[in-house]
């Protein structure tokens, strides 16, 4: 494979202005990760030493093989929800390395609002339980949680998307003969008690762990019995009475050696084999990114730039690079794996369709994971092509892209408009990860055209009705429309709603799609198989 | 893993990682990248770090690294910090020894009041045609044996009872 | 009496020492195992192993009948003590006599007399030989004050009940001895409930020399020169060497015919040792006799090349002496330091553990009296000497530089040992000039266990890189996960 020739001057006074404007946005975005982290109020701190409890952080740090990698997902979830009072939507999730080997891991976070279930938070580990399924991905649950948050009950617990699939989820994962352990930190109380009760291995932490499906407060009301939280249901009771409980553990220390000891009694499954390469950095830095995206989002750059500063060497077998040429596709490694990847370098025409449905075919013939790299605003409108059949190419790279075997992995680099977040495997469409950059936007079309169209309408409304209307009042009736358009495009919204796997700095993708075909090689990978393809 | 190594009395948690060319030795202090090579002599290694090469002698006992470098012997403690933890575990629920079934009291080895050592039978009972002898479940003073020889007993009926330990 | 099978009733270094020559001498050799013991090296080197029984192990080797009627049982006609259990006990050599076992050592009268501090002492004042100046006051009450006036300054004034330094008093000028003594009742009554006192010369900064003896038994006694043993912890020798480096010629002719002169008046027969504590004015005075050979005999046999446990058996065996005082040379320096499974750092406490790896050092002038072998065990049921490391060299300067370097080259790994408190001693400048006494490691305690250089990351990486579950969690990490270390997105 050929090593990409930049053409990047990072010398430029262009690359310097995108340089500043984008680490400009990587400060902030790193201080709100920093902040979903780490930042608690101190009455929340105090209150997890006050219960001789560790935070989800130290806990995480002596389940994971020191020195090794942890893929954190959405970690800004429900950052613009709840007036922002739920950092992480009060649970990590992710994917790490425990006695060597990958593993999904679903940790509540009690230091904030104890633990409970927000309905973002229920989304987040449903997604990680989804994840751990597609990649057959062994799952640690550390739970600590002060179960369902009440006032918000309905976007908790009926729906198919809800509580009810956490445990759904985790009977999926067990009938897949996929093991789970669960480690007990806290209180497991009503649909909680069913995280560590349907993993096959469970650890109970004396003095703070419990499970029970009511609580004693709701015994005393439901039958007058009064019963102490060590009775009902502490580690004591559950490993030698009940048999609910497996292990006993004295300390968290205690209780994360025995979950890792437990994890390397698993048997080893051997990984899906793919075509892989000796590992090369790439050639060129990929901090260089933060000059390549313009940093106004309208500005068209090269991919091929992009890819550079991922991929192995930065060295890239184009795909019929003279064809369709807003659509590159191609042969790379990432991280020693091969794969092949679909990069916008502009709007989707019919060849660039069809190009994109050729060589996705031709990856899942060989069984070369697909990598989506997205920066498209749309398919192409317009009488001329749809008189060449712009929406049934368009629909062959659907077919193609939907009915791909091998394993996706997604990153919103730029722009994610319309129907071309559909064909370039979108959230919808069974990404194994999909990750956006800061700066991104997705929507059904870009804000301004949005605010516009809506404007628009309310305007010529108006004037149906006879008012002339001053630029002013145009501006009074477009700007707001405009602003929240803007925001709810933003990369922040679509994180805080989990319609991604998270945000990441431009310089992590590399490490970020690496740890993520790792994991799902974990999963097999079928033959080849499609729906009709419109022709 | 990790492993608290214990140098001149003082602890340092310590792990290793690969940056896939050689073992990084991790301290909170830092990382140190290093190589440790045999040289055929009993014992016998050339240790490298930081570009230093050092020839050592060294053995692995079962809770301490010995090193013998420039003329020096050193004991390098090794402790497994879950090991350390789970050493800690046994409490109150060890003071009542409860049935494990119905049965018959055989016969009674202690009464209240006297020293007992761990281990040490305190009464034998008879359930499904089997003896059963139960034990002290740590050093301490027997409280309460509260069935005397012949009689029978219900399941999970506290057949002795230790007095709590004083801290 | 011919002696042909001769059983050594002792084990570790001494037993395979003494076994050595015996077998040179081509006697057929046995020597004693407790049930529990580890393997040493003298049950490689004695034709016969016989395992001993007793509660602990050493009580089996103070137990004088089952012993004797070993040595009768296997047929050994003599017997060799080596140091320390039985090798000064009277009894045991007179159980020997009565079963016609040959006891290698002197006799059964000999024993007791200089087993008996105050007897031995006695007797060697009542034939003018120099003890240091004492009084007891029980011995006449009303003199007592006259008589410690006597003594001579400085005067050391010790309860006669008393203990652990409680209630003595040093007194140098003549002006306060009545005060002082009134003082030290006092505290003699208060701590001991005792004001009974008793006064010796006080000496600053004393030093130990020692002197081998050796008599035939017949009125014949030589001596092997004498040995320097200052260096003591807890009133053990560690660090013995001869010739003293604070004798002149003409003192050290004094001390080894002083020394000549106590054993000839007790017509002493076998190896000996006279001790004495010498003042650093010049003075020497007698301290006890040891009537056995002693741990530190290398360090005279390096120096005069005789082998003291073949002329032992040649005194015994009724052959008499090789050598005439003349025939006995002193010739270079040699050093021995005692390896001791102990803590210098906690306050010598004895250190057990398994001897994982083990590698004498060798070479010129280099030889290593080991009772351990590699593999083996070290537990508190016997003293905590595994080894002794002798040197000899031309002189004293060059002498101390091979012990540094052997000491160093010694390695025994797995058990915690004094090499390199050893290492510190020979290396301090006092010790270099000669200006110790038996007061210096106590001193220096602080400078000799100084911890050296900061090598803590060196020893944490040989550590870890030889824990094998270290070693083996991060190999089993997939390769991908270990390059990209502890990334977070």
């Amino acid at each position: 494979m050929r090593r990409i020739e930049s053409q990047i001057d990072t010398n430029a006074p262009d690359f310097k202005a995108n340089h500043a404007a984008m680490s400009e946005r990587l400060k902030e975005f790193h201080a709100h990760q920093h902040a979903a982290r780490f930042e608690r109020p101190q009455r929340d701190i105090d209150r997890l030493a006050r219960q001789n409890k560790l935070g989800v952080r130290e806990r995480l740090k002596l389940l994971l093989d020191p020195g090794t990698p942890f893929l954190e997902f959405s970690t800004l979830a429900a950052c613009r929800e709840y007036d922002g009072t739920v950092p992480g939507a009060a649970v990590v999730t992710g994917i790490g390395i425990v006695q060597g080997r990958e593993v999904a891991i679903h940790a509540n976070d009690a230091s904030v609002k104890g633990g409970a279930w927000y309905p973002h938070t229920v989304k987040k580990i449903v997604r990680l339980l989804d994840v751990a399924l597609e990649n057959r991905l062994p799952v640690i649950h550390i739970c600590d949680s002060a179960g369902g948050f009440l006032p918000l009950q309905h976007g908790v617990f009926p729906d198919r998307y809800l509580g009810g699939r956490v445990f759904r989820n985790q009977v999926k994962l067990s009938q897949a003969n996929i093991p789970q352990v669960a480690i007990v930190g806290g209180h497991c109380t009503a649909g909680g008690a069913y995280v560590p009760t349907l993993s096959d291995y469970n650890i109970i932490i004396e003095g703070t762990g419990a499970i029970f499906l009511g609580g004693p407060p709701l015994v005393k009301a439901a039958t007058g019995e009064e019963v102490g939280v060590q009775e009902l249901g502490g580690a004591v009771m559950h490993t030698s009475v009940s048999g609910t409980g497996d292990y006993r553990a004295a300390t968290e220390q205690h209780a994360f050696s025995l979950a890792r000891e437990i994890v390397s009694q698993w048997k080893r499954t051997p990984k899906t084999i793919i075509e892989t390469a000796s590992f090369e950095e790439p050639y060129y830095d990929p901090k260089e990114l933060y000059g390549i995206i313009p940093k106004d989002r309208k500005t068209q750059f090269d991919m091929r730039e992009v890819l550079a500063r991922i991929v192995d060497g930065s060295r890239f077998h184009e795909y019929q690079p003279e064809y369709g040429t807003t659509m590159v596709c191609g042969f790379a490694h990432i991280w020693g794996y091969k794969v092949g990847i679909l990069a916008n370098n502009g709007v989707l025409f019919n060849d660039s369709s069809l190009k994109a449905a050729h060589f996705m075919q031709l990856c899942n013939q060989n069984r070369t994971p697909l990598v989506f790299l997205q920066n498209i605003t749309g398919y192409m409108v317009g009488r001329e092509y749809e008189e060449r059949g712009i929406a049934k190419d368009g629909a062959k790279m659907l077919m193609a892209q939907g009915g791909s075997v091998v394993p996706k992995f997604t990153v919103i680099a730029n722009a994610s408009y319309g129907a071309g977040n559909y064909g370039m495997c979108g959230r919808a469409w069974d990404a194994r990860t999909l990750f956006m950059w800061p700066q991104a936007e997705i929507g059904v079309m870009g804000a301004d055209q949005a605010a516009n169209t809506m404007a628009d309408v309310k305007i010529r409304q108006l004037e149906r009705e006879g008012k002339e209307l001053s630029e002013e009042e145009i501006a009074a009736i477009r700007d707001p429309v405009l602003e929240k358009f803007r925001r709810d495009v933003e990369a922040y919204t679509s994180t805080s709603e989990l319609w991604d796997d998270g945000l990441l700095d431009p310089a992590d993708t590399r490490n970020a799609l690496g740890m993520s075909i790792s994991a799902s090689l974990n999963a097999p990978i079928d033959d080849p198989h499609y729906g009709i393809f419109r022709l | 893993m990790r492993r608290i190594f214990q140098i001149d009395g003082e602890e340092t948690e310590c792990w290793l990682s690969h940056d896939g060319n050689e073992l990084i030795v991790n301290t909170p202090d830092g990382a140190i990248p290093c190589q440790l090579d045999p040289t055929g002599t009993p014992g016998g290694h050339v240790l490298r770090v930081r570009g230093r090469a050092q020839e050592l002698r060294l053995a692995v006992g079962p809770d301490a690294t010995f090193v013998h470098l420039n003329g020096q012997t050193y004991a390098i403690g090794r402790v497994d910090p879950a090991e350390r933890l789970a050493g800690n575990d046994g409490g109150a629920a060890d003071d009542r020894i409860v049935a494990p079934m119905p049965g018959v009291v055989v016969s009674v080895n202690a009464k209240p009041g006297d020293q007992v050592k761990e281990g040490q039978p305190l009464l034998v009972i008879e359930s499904m045609k089997l003896e059963t002898s139960l034990i002290a479940p740590r050093d301490g003073v027997v409280a309460e044996i509260p069935f005397a020889a012949g009689d029978s007993f219900g399941l999970k009926a506290t057949l002795a009872q230790l007095a709590p330990e004083e801290d | 009496m011919n002696i042909s099978k001769l059983l050594v009733a002792n084990r570790g270094e001494i037993a395979a020492r003494v076994l050595r020559t015996a077998k040179a001498r081509g006697l057929a050799t046995a020597v004693l195992r407790h049930a529990s013991e580890q393997e040493g090296p003298a049950h490689r080197i004695a034709d016969e192993v016989v395992t001993i029984e007793g509660p602990t192990p050493v009580a089996a080797y103070l137990d004088i009948p089952q012993i004797v009627e070993v040595a009768k049982r296997i047929g050994a006609d003599a017997v060799h003590p080596g140091y320390g259990f039985l090798s000064e006990n009277a009894n045991f050599v007179a159980a020997l006599e009565k079963a016609d076992v040959t006891f290698v050592g002197p006799t059964s009268e000999v024993i007791d007399l200089m087993g008996d501090k105050v007897r031995a002492r006695a007797f060697v004042e009542e034939r003018g030989f120099p003890v240091a100046p004492s009084a007891i006051e029980d011995d006449d009450p009303a003199t007592f004050v006259e008589r410690s006036r006597a003594v001579g300054y400085p005067l050391l004034i010790k309860p006669s009940a008393g203990g652990g330094g409680k209630g003595m008093r040093v007194v140098r000028a003549d002006s306060t001895l009545e005060t002082e003594i009134e003082t030290a009742r006092r505290e003699g009554e208060r701590y001991f409930g005792d004001g009974r006192l008793f006064v010796e010369r006080y000496i600053e900064r004393p030093r130990h020399i020692e002197v081998q003896v050796m008599g035939d038994g017949q009125g014949n006694v030589v001596h092997f020169w004498e040995r320097e043993c200052s260096i003591q912890r807890r009133f053990q020798k560690i660090i013995e060497e001869t010739p003293s480096p604070a004798l002149s010629p003409q003192q050290r002719l004094d001390i080894c015919e002083t020394a000549a002169g106590i054993a000839r008046a007790v017509n002493y027969r076998g190896a000996g040792t006279v001790e004495f504590i010498y003042a650093q004015a010049g003075a020497f005075y007698f301290l006890e006799m040891n009537t056995r050979l002693q741990v530190e005999h290398p360090v005279t046999e390096m120096v005069t090349g005789f082998d003291l446990v073949a002329e032992q058996l040649r005194v015994a065996a009724g052959e008499g002496l090789s050598a005439a005082q003349a025939d006995i040379p002193q010739n270079g320096h040699s050093i021995e330091l005692r390896i001791c499974a102990e803590d210098a750092t906690e306050d010598f406490r004895p250190a057990i553990g398994d001897i994982l790896l083990l590698d004498e050092p060798e070479g010129e002038g280099v030889r290593v009296d080991s009772g351990i072998l590699g593999g083996g065990k070290v537990t508190t049921d016997f003293d905590p000497m595994l080894s002794k490391l002798i040197v000899h060299a031309e002189d004293r300067a060059q002498a101390i530089a091979r012990a540094r370097q052997a000491v160093q080259n010694y390695v025994i790994l797995g058990v915690t040992t004094n090499t390199g408190y050893l290492d510190a001693i020979l290396t301090h400048p006092d010790f270099a000039s000669g200006d110790v006494s038996t007061g210096f490691l106590a001193e220096q305690a602080d400078t000799l266990t100084a911890p050296g250089e900061d090598i803590s990351d060196l020893l944490m990486a040989a550590a870890a890189l030889s824990d094998e579950r270290l070693v083996s969690d991060v190999m089993q990490i997939p390769e991908m996960h270990r390059k990209m270390g502890g990334w977070r997105n």
